[in-house]
């Protein structure tokens, strides 16, 4: 019996394996494990769950391994592009993370030479299925750029294109683009009217522009098709409510809640953004918490903080989310890449933004020539959290990520001892809070769970616990 | 209910395995017998092995049908039916368990007839799904597995799903099953119980659920892909929510875990009363069982469940699973506005429970 233990209130532990099979020990049955003085239900208990194999047990121990695949594999296939056809931008927001560039600057746009390497590299990916999400500057800006990709990816079976844009015109090349039924729209909706143009627009009328066209796309498409993110200040955290509400008057109902990343123009505008203390995290707790009781009281839509589903889901499901920014191993320039606006290619869109500043050069080559490179290697040798020493006792490190980016952006180096990073500090909060919330009787909180879950039903209130 | 075992006379001694067509149907391939004359008793074919004249049928209704002709016993199988997708294959009726409920009770004869079922499989139309059950199919494992590999080789587009009680796989059979032509091919494995005596007394066979363990960790291993299969009785229902346990621990690889009702014929007929459990009235054990499965990636779903019986948040997860050719509704499903998304029941349901049972929605 290979356990982890993470204590959680009132003397319960948590005991996680490293398939990330999992149980509550109450404080008596914590007792009996240490003494080793288990009950017979307590072995039928830890046997039926796989906790404890006999050893002519074919089945437990190879059903053990397949878990501890499950959770290291990764995809091997290039099959998700991040594309920055323009760095230019028609805002300026006071957190920027990419050192964008005013919307009548030159030169900042692909080449004709770095949009045909970008063609060419589409025709020769063996995958199936696509991803793509046009990053910026402001993607919208070059919109012949956008359908000639989208033109080039009519032979894969599956397609997904996410354009990721401020809202600020929508004229009628832009909305032939949206009309595609794989093409959804990411943007950035930071609450109230007055709190947008604080930290986005600048200007009651671009804010204006913003919220027309976000309702013209709501009305032409429904919401399905469209996903906002919030970006949070976390000295001045807006009213709770008032911030779902904003989101709920649009028909949104994911609200991703990130603090301003410590990137771009933020390292110099934030500086206090490097770390978020408990304050943060406590705003975070409430936020959540208050969605909890507002699904409780309209059941007809489920409104849910997308990093906390993703990260909960992950906890039951390895491998079904295709999330980058929380795995491990988590392989850079392999499955997906991030093309610039000068053809450069990165292995995280963080990376580009490092570059960008100047605070280290984390390309890995470039679309023409390809990213094969040492660079990649050496990244690719530090990329999961199974050999860290730190992560090797922690019962979260089956559920967690490792991401070797944000460390250099932060600190500079990847090698600080893990819970002494804010990446730790905060999946460490997040995973202990959503355990706390999975064995909480409370029916509010159960039912949200469950729609989070994606659940038919509901989610057993006494669920894989030794009392 | 369609027929899938006609009478017919035949010139040819010896069994065969043909396709029929209609005089329309133009230039007939050599393993084709086409119609040559029809009336009110039946229809007559003719092709390399001569004439075959069949009752009680037309040639339009059996255009396209793999079937087996059986000259002695004056039958004729329709092994494939054109247009169908539920087509199975019985390979043998031999078995080494004696399930309390089965619904096709084994016999103690074998009768060999691989090489014609793989001549058919062989003449089935483009991309079909073929399901093979008996008896036990891997109680003849050489021979399956000889035939599903001869026939995926030479027909790709085809695929198989076999119906076996996964006890007779061996770690040599591992680098065998891990061939690519098995992704092609999908096993349907019933489990019934989370522990042995429980599992053991439903399939009457000592050491079941110990060889069923060791079957699964073999195709664990071969990355077969698999489809468990539970069948709902009395005493198994309040077992559920630990097999799910059980399943979410163990056999998380699985494709599907197929929650079925029990089917009203073979061993339950006569068991009817000791065996079936309404699950209208205590279906919180499968919702447990359904809920935690899907919590850990499991994907459950419910076969021999009228729709209507199912709450409305499991109801999504109830398949159309009854095959075509035995389906039927009794008389309160005619305003059903469900009907085309439901199973309904088996033809051999009594209509007096059946009608009992729904709720039209």
């Amino acid at each position: 019996m290979a356990l982890r233990q993470y204590q959680l209130p009132a003397g319960r532990a948590l005991f996680v394996n490293a398939g990330g099979s999992f149980f509550l020990a109450s404080r008596a049955a914590c007792m009996r494990l240490y003494n080793s003085a288990l009950l017979d239900a307590d072995h039928d208990f830890l046997h039926l769950h796989g906790h404890v194999l006999e050893p002519g047990d074919k089945l437990g121990h190879v059903a053990r391994a397949y878990a501890e695949a499950q959770r290291a594999a990764v995809s091997r296939q290039l099959d998700y592009l991040i594309l920055v056809p323009t760095l230019r931008c028609d805002l300026s927001c006071s957190y920027c993370q990419v050192s964008r560039v005013a919307a009548t600057q030159p030169g900042y746009d692909w080449s004709e030479d770095t949009a045909e390497a970008v063609l060419h590299l589409l025709d020769t990916l063996a995958t199936s299925q696509i991803k793509i999400e046009f990053q910026g500057g402001e993607p919208t800006l070059r919109p012949d750029l956008v359908r000639r990709v989208i033109e080039r990816c009519a032979r894969f079976d599956q397609r997904e294109f996410v354009i990721c844009t401020n809202l600020q015109r929508l004229d009628d090349d832009i909305l032939a683009l949206l009309d595609h039924p794989d093409v959804f729209i990411s943007t950035s909706l930071d609450g109230s009217p007055d709190v947008h143009s604080r930290n986005r627009t600048g200007s009651a009328q671009a804010t204006d522009r913003f919220f027309d066209n976000l309702a013209t796309v709501v009305a032409r498409y429904g919401p399905k098709k469209i996903a906002a993110l919030p970006t949070i200040d976390p000295a001045a955290p807006p009213d709770i409510d008032a911030l779902i509400d904003s989101y709920n008057r649009h028909g949104l109902e994911s609200i991703f809640l990130r603090p301003i990343n410590y990137q771009g123009f933020a390292r110099k505008r934030h500086r206090d953004a490097r770390e978020q203390g408990d304050d943060w995290r406590a705003y975070y707790e409430r936020f959540v918490r208050r969605l909890i009781a507002r699904n409780w009281q309209d059941r007809s839509r489920v409104l849910e903080e997308a990093y906390l589903s993703i990260a909960l889901r992950r906890i039951f499901r390895p491998g079904t989310e295709r999330h980058v920014d929380l795995r491990s191993p988590n392989p850079l320039g392999i499955d997906y890449i991030v093309v610039d606006h000068d053809g450069v290619v990165y292995p995280t869109d963080e990376a580009r933004m490092l570059a960008r500043a100047g605070v280290i050069d984390l390309a890995i080559g470039t679309v023409a020539a390809g990213w094969d490179s040492p660079a990649r290697d050496l990244l690719n040798k530090h990329s999961s959290n199974s050999d860290d020493p730190a992560c090797q006792t922690c019962a979260f490190q089956p559920f967690c990520g490792r991401d070797l980016v944000d460390d250099i952006a932060r600190y500079g180096r990847i090698d600080l001892p893990r819970h002494e990073t804010e990446f730790c500090r905060r999946h460490t909060h997040l995973f202990s809070f959503i355990f706390r919330l999975l064995y909480e009787e409370d029916e509010a909180v159960r039912y949200s769970l469950a729609r989070w879950l994606r659940l038919p039903g509901t989610l057993a209130p006494a669920m894989d616990y030794l009392a | 209910m369609i027929p899938l075992s006609l009478r017919g006379l035949a010139e040819a001694k010896a069994p065969y395995v043909v396709r029929l067509r209609t005089a329309a149907c133009g230039e007939p391939g050599p393993d084709d017998a086409r119609s040559v004359g029809q009336d009110d008793e039946g229809v007559a074919f003719s092709g390399s092995n001569g004439l075959l004249a069949i009752d009680g049928a037309s040639a339009a209704m059996l255009d396209g049908d793999v079937v087996l002709v059986d000259p002695r016993r004056q039958r004729v199988e329709r092994l494939l039916r054109a247009g169908s997708q539920h087509n199975t294959l019985v390979v043998t009726e031999r078995c080494d368990q004696l399930c309390v409920m089965c619904s096709q009770p084994p016999k103690k004869t074998h009768v060999d007839r691989f090489a014609l079922l793989e001549k058919a499989c062989l003449l089935a139309a483009p991309d079909l799904l073929i399901g093979i059950s008996g008896g036990e199919p891997t109680l003849f494992k050489e021979e399956l597995l000889g035939m599903v590999e001869r026939v995926i080789s030479a027909r790709p587009d085809l695929s198989f799903h076999i119906l076996s009680n996964g006890q007779h796989f061996t770690e040599q059979d591992i680098p065998r099953l891990a061939a690519p032509v098995y992704r092609r091919v999908s096993w349907g494995i019933p489990i019934y119980a989370a522990t042995a005596g429980l599992h053991d007394a439903i399939v009457a066979k000592d050491g079941a659920f110990v060889a069923l363990q060791n079957g699964l960790a073999v195709l664990i291993m071969a990355g077969a892909r698999v489809e468990l299969r539970t069948v709902l009785v009395k005493d198994n229902l309040n077992a559920l929510p630990e097999l799910a346990r059980f399943v979410a621990a163990r056999l998380q690889f699985v494709e599907a875990w197929s929650l079925m009702q029990l089917e009203h014929v073979g061993f339950a007929k006569g068991r009817w009363a000791n065996l079936f459990a309404d699950h209208r009235e205590a279906f919180a054990p499968l919702a447990e069982a359904i809920d935690y499965a899907t919590l850990h990636g499991v994907r459950a779903q419910l076969f021999n469940f009228p729709r209507c019986t199912v709450p409305a948040a499991y109801r999504r997860l109830a398949r159309a699973s009854i095959s075509d050719w035995k389906r039927k509704f009794p008389d309160r499903c005619a305003p059903c506005r469900e009907q085309v998304e439901c199973g309904g029941f088996f033809a051999w349901h009594p209509d007096d429970h059946a009608n009992q049972m729904v709720q039209p929605l």
